[in-house]
């Protein structure tokens, strides 16, 4: 008997027992199933996260910041501000004027309808050419705000908090401020408002901007535009793709959480490994007489020792399934706003693909000593026990 | 006491099971108590910050600025001992990526008294003397290896009047912080100095420190010091530092959610694992049982006797595994500040682990009493 046939016969036989080992086969089940389960939910957070910060991104779009400071951290001076307009590579708008939006960032904070819970959302003073910057703002009710005027256009994200109903007044600064517009912006979850930038910063007195972002004719243009702007003396800012001032914003974010998630489901599958070591090695303890016997016929210790690993894989990979079917019927879709930052947990095929990979893992390293043992059974011993 | 021997060799009938057995309920435990100790730990650290320090910052939440002018306002309300104008900016040491953290404090007589800060009284007077002088925290100043006497250079993206953006501060003290506040990269520098020097945003703070002289009067003297400044272009809410932690641990409340979730999965999966296991081993042991009860033992004794060997095996793995979470806290506090383990999980995860241990092994132990001695001697 080749070593294929063999496999095969005692693959074939492990797999017929299923049933009769109920128990121990779901233990391995379950481990695996929690384990993966776990861990996918998990990681749904900071793939949703990601994918909602770089779900909108495009290559032709870059932040102008002041030199060594992150975005929101930016001091630009009005002069600064100006320069800027006359940069080459810039993309024209509908009114032949170059596509520069100035921004004003005031971080506000507000009461979740439910809950009661405080949480920070931007206020984002912006020139009102910010639809030709960012398209993918539609507007779902009202209209754009004016310039000069108070008036505030919130996101559909922010029914979370009270007082964005349209046509609502708030107070910011003693001055009464209406919503006049809902708007979506691509893939964001997130709560923002947009107001006139030269109106927003008279009413919070400041007077440089938190940031300056330009859209370019091609995404091919940025080295060049790059230059130009180091180039420039009186500019004391440096340029950054849209792309990399997201990756940079979300880095510690998904770091953390990606550290927490697999710090958790690393030590749930180390428990689900333990689980399926003993389970296993209760199903050859039960069958050390039948293998005694194999091996007295003639079959080889590879074959035993590859169908008991392959059937420890294949128990364990309905698990990695099963528990990517729940974290996907559980989580996906699900808003958490941890840390005040909110966006959507998902699910994605990857995630699941990385869950299989796991099982994999756990089904070969709880497989391999049992499966060592199965296949050094003593023969002589074995049957003699009776 | 005479089982204990009993129980003994019961428990190490099979080691390599056993000791498999410790292993998962220890890492199970040890997920619990990691789990479990951050939640308890946060709201510990919320409970322990102080309700008799007040803040007052803009209503629109602590990032917009008050005008220093409100300081009159405040004092004047009854209750209020001390008001302590704070500004706050951040700034980076020699790569962009050090972030250090400056609180700039007007230093006034008793100003240490409206802050949760500790500091020695030669520090404090070194402070008041030099206009330039910072107070480093201690943890800050030993990441760094700053010494009394050092200057240190700071980037920020606030200008100055000579139209640079770099500052330089003398370190003259050190302090230590017993709030569970905004981290340990945090330098304390004088307001008067620091307004004087830079462009814009003259005469406005983050926000007023206000001490008060009986922590009954909390919420009477927030209101009141609020009602002042109703309907003015810088309306103002008043917190005590308690709730500030609170709103604080509440923005990552939604993953308590996801903690119970897991929580709950281990101890799905630990337990039927650990049931299984316990049936398989009460079949092993039907003609040991046997002669037991031959030799005179009755059905409740074979019962406690099951039942006291899985409680051994499960406290004993439980203890372990809370204390290798303990193990990994002085880690897992770099993440989520404030993070303890108070002795209500090590009771709650020890009382788990009984109950563990009880359910599943309560159907084993019944069938395990219900033996047959002729059957289950027949058996062998």
């Amino acid at each position: 008997m080749n070593f294929a046939r063999q496999f095969f016969a005692l693959l074939r036989m492990n797999l017929a027992g299923v049933t009769q080992r109920a128990g121990a086969v779901l233990t391995i089940l379950i481990g695996v199933t929690c384990a993966v389960g776990v861990l996918v939910s998990m990681l749904a957070m900071s793939t949703g996260a990601r994918l909602q910060a770089l779900g909108d991104v495009r290559d032709d779009r870059v932040a102008l910041n002041s030199i060594g400071a992150r975005r929101i951290m930016s001091n630009i001076t009005r002069e600064e501000a100006t320069a800027t307009l006359d940069l080459p590579y810039i993309r024209n708008g509908s009114d032949g004027k170059p596509i520069v939006v100035f921004e004003s960032l005031v971080p506000i904070e507000g009461r979740r309808r439910v809950s009661g819970t405080r949480i920070y959302f931007p206020l984002v003073g912006i020139s009102a050419n910010v639809t030709e910057y960012y398209p993918e703002i539609h507007f779902t009710a009202g209209r754009m705000f004016r310039r000069g005027l108070h008036e505030l256009i919130a996101s559909d994200a922010c029914t979370q908090f009270t007082g964005f109903e349209l046509g609502n007044q708030r107070a910011l600064r003693g001055i009464d401020w209406s919503i006049v517009g809902r708007f979506t912006q691509g893939h964001t979850h997130q709560c923002i408002v947009y107001g006139d930038v030269e109106t927003i910063m008279a009413t919070f007195a400041r007077n440089t901007y938190s940031g300056v972002a330009v859209m370019l004719r091609s995404a091919g243009d940025y080295e060049a535009f790059a230059r130009a702007v180091k180039d420039n003396p009186s500019l004391r800012l440096e340029a950054q793709p849209e792309r990399a001032m997201m990756e940079e914003g979300m880095k510690s974010f998904t770091a953390l959480l990606n550290f927490v998630s697999l710090f958790v489901g690393t030590i749930m599958a180390l428990g689900a490994t333990l689980g399926a070591v003993n389970s296993l090695y209760s199903i050859v303890d039960a069958r050390r007489r039948e293998l005694a016997t194999l091996r007295a016929i003639g079959f080889a210790p590879a074959a035993i020792l590859t169908s008991v690993l392959c059937e420890s894989v294949l128990l364990a990979l309905p698990g990695a399934l099963l528990g990517s079917a729940f974290a996907w019927a559980f989580f996906n879709g699900m808003k958490a706003s941890p840390f005040g930052f909110t966006f959507q947990l998902a699910v994605t095929p990857a995630l699941a693909v990385l869950g299989i990979e796991w099982a994999l893992v756990m089904g070969l390293a709880g497989g391999l000593l049992p499966a060592l043992r199965a296949a050094r059974v003593p023969v002589t011993a074995a049957l003699r026990a009776t | 006491m005479k089982f204990v021997p009993l129980i003994w060799s019961g428990i190490w009938r099979k080691p390599g099971r056993t000791v498999l057995l410790f292993l998962q309920v220890s890492v199970a435990f040890a997920l619990f108590g990691v789990l479990q100790g951050m939640k308890t730990g946060v709201e510990h650290a919320v409970a322990a910050a102080r309700a008799d320090l007040l803040l007052v910052h803009s209503s629109l939440g602590l990032v917009d600025g008050l005008p220093l002018g409100g300081i009159e306002r405040i004092k004047s309300v009854p209750g209020v001992k001390i008001v302590e104008p704070v500004e706050l900016f951040g700034t980076t040491y020699q790569k962009p990526n050090q972030g250090v953290g400056v609180v700039a404090i007007p230093p006034d007589k008793d100003w240490e008294s409206a802050f949760t800060y500790h500091i020695a009284p030669e520090y404090l007077a070194a402070f008041k003397k030099t206009r330039t002088g910072a107070l480093a925290r201690v943890e800050l100043a030993n990441k760094y290896g700053w010494k009394i006497g050092d200057r240190i250079p700071l980037i920020s993206t606030i200008q100055k009047k000579d139209g640079s953006r770099d500052w330089a501060f003398e370190i003259v003290g050190l302090y230590t912080d017993s709030d569970i506040g905004p981290g340990n990269d945090v330098i304390i520098i004088n307001y008067d100095y620091f307004d004087e020097a830079r462009v814009n945003g003259k005469s406005t703070v983050k926000h007023f420190n206000v001490a008060i002289t009986d922590p009954k009067l909390a919420a009477t003297v927030a209101d009141e010091i609020d009602r002042r400044f109703a309907n003015s272009a810088s309306e103002t809410r008043t917190e005590s530092l308690r709730e500030l932690a609170q709103a604080q641990m509440q923005s990552i409340g939604d993953l308590n959610f996801l903690v119970r979730a897991i929580v709950a999965a281990v101890l799905v999966a630990l337990l039927f694992a650990t049931a299984t296991m316990m049936m398989q081993s009460i079949r092993e042991r039907i003609g040991e049982l046997g002669v037991l009860k031959t030799v005179g033992f009755t059905d409740r004794a074979v019962f406690f006797l099951i039942l006291t060997e899985a409680l051994a095996v499960f406290v004993a793995a439980g203890a372990c595994g809370l204390a290798l979470a303990n193990l990994v806290f002085p880690w897992a506090a770099k993440i989520v500040p404030g993070l303890s383990m108070p002795a209500s999980v090590v009771v709650v995860g020890l009382l788990s682990a009984a109950l563990v241990a009880l359910v599943s092994t309560a159907v084993p132990a019944v069938l395990a009493a219900r033996v047959k001695v002729a059957a289950a001697l027949a058996s062998r």
